[in-house]
């Protein structure tokens, strides 16, 4: 009987954890409701969950309903890392498939969280080129991506840098886009480059909302409507936040 | 010739802007070249589709309905959920460039604006804001067409029965 309420109060938190975890790293709502119900029905018991952006809140229930477990869990500030989502995903099937126990998937949840970024330069250089490849795409020369790559380079340095030191997330978007329209806009100033504007434009496109207004929209069309509503208000305050910092930069340069 | 030329240029270049994208978002390693290919899918599709003289928002919307659907087979094969595959494949598609002209036509607006000028400005910029929402409205529906469509609510389901990811029941 004692080791039942040990069993299934671990069991929550884990499922807590799980829940918290996806919601943090970008998964959208139907994920992380159909995981946790995965994980909890492989133990037989039945899971009910209500996900909101910054709160989960769990409820669990044995097959004969005579042992209950409810709590809360905040979820972590937010942060795309879909290696997280892959690994969990994967997780959940295993257990399905291999009958795991509680234990093996809070280890397995601190292994997936101590998983490496890639490492910075690789970040800062590969998102550089995209920037660069966007400027292409809206029509600008060699001259004009490189342009762009500087600036997305020295934008996205300072928004990690700002990052690390906890400002609050929309300001470190605003930092970025103000660096990056800043170096951008020189180009534009001083009529450098073949097509600058290409460049100007393109700067701050590594900035765009992309997770949370897909996840918003999809949100939407499984009837998670509040939880869609939420993503895509915190979508647009990032969307304001980087065109506040284009139109300072405007404002300085007079353009 | 040489505007398909071009046309594979540009989506190459979709290609490499989804990797950044994929690398931004911390992808798995052994999905980045999965990523890259349908970022090159996405762009092949939504630049042929404007070759022919479509509008941009029909183009992104069977972009991204391609870029959904091959998503599919590239989660079975690498062990991931299809959005990790498809969300970096359709960033490419964002409509910057709309966005950021609708933001300068509200910024003119704010500023003094005779009744000559408003009328045209008024009209580029609902014109470009109205193009960047239904773009960004477009991706977001193509990337879900194949959940919607197939009626299931994961597509693991589909291999463990043994049978075809698009097929739907008739």
């Amino acid at each position: 009987m004692e080791k039942e309420k040990v069993k299934i109060s671990a069991l929550g938190k884990v499922l807590l954890e799980t829940g918290a975890l996806l919601m943090s790293s970008g998964a959208n709502t139907n994920r992380i409701r159909l995981t946790v119900n995965r994980i909890a029905s492989a133990f037989h018991y039945d899971a009910e969950l209500l996900v909101t952006h910054r709160a989960l809140m769990l409820s669990l229930a044995d097959e004969r309903k005579d042992k209950f477990y409810s709590s809360l869990k905040r979820t972590s500030p937010h942060g795309v890392n879909f290696r997280l989502v892959s690994g969990i995903s994967h997780m959940s099937w295993k257990i399905v498939e291999e009958g795991w126990t509680i234990d093996q998937i809070q280890t397995e949840l601190d292994r997936l969280k101590e998983l490496p970024h890639y490492p910075r330069l690789v970040i800062l250089t590969f998102v550089s080129l995209a920037g660069a490849s966007f400027c292409h795409l809206f029509g600008g020369a060699y001259v004009d991506m490189a342009i762009t790559f500087v600036a997305t380079f020295a934008g996205l340095f300072v928004r990690q840098q700002a990052t690390k030191m906890r400002f609050n997330p929309y300001l470190c978007i605003f930092f970025a886009s103000l660096v990056s329209t800043m170096l951008s806009g020189l180009a534009v100033k001083y009529g450098f480059g073949e097509n600058p504007e290409a460049a100007f434009s393109t700067s701050v496109l590594y900035l765009v909302p992309g997770v949370p207004l897909i996840n918003s929209f999809t949100d939407l069309l499984d009837g998670n409507i509040m939880n869609g509503m939420v993503r895509g208000a915190n979508g647009l305050i990032i969307t304001l936040s980087i065109a506040l910092g284009l139109l300072v930069s405007l404002f300085i340069y007079q353009i | 010739m040489a505007e398909w030329f071009d046309l594979l240029q540009k989506s190459i270049w979709c290609g490499v802007a989804a990797v950044g994208f994929g690398i931004l978002f911390n992808v798995p390693r052994r999905t980045l070249w999965a990523i890259a290919l349908l970022g090159l899918a996405g762009g092949v599709t939504k630049f042929t589709v404007l070759l022919y003289g479509n509008g941009i928002i029909i183009a992104s919307l069977l972009a991204s309905i391609i870029v959904g659907f091959l998503s599919i087979p590239a989660a079975h094969r690498k062990h991931s959920p299809p959005m990790i595959f498809a969300i970096p494949s359709v960033i490419p598609m964002v409509p910057g460039a709309f966005a950021y002209r609708t933001m300068l036509g509200l910024i003119n607006l704010t500023g003094n604006v005779t009744s000559e000028t408003y009328s045209t400005l008024m009209q580029e910029t609902v014109n470009n804001g109205l193009k960047t929402l239904f773009v960004l409205m477009s991706l977001a529906v193509g990337v879900f067409f194949p959940m919607l469509i197939s009626r299931r609510e994961t597509f693991k389901q589909i291999r463990t029965k043994g049978d075809e990811p698009k097929q739907k029941q008739e």
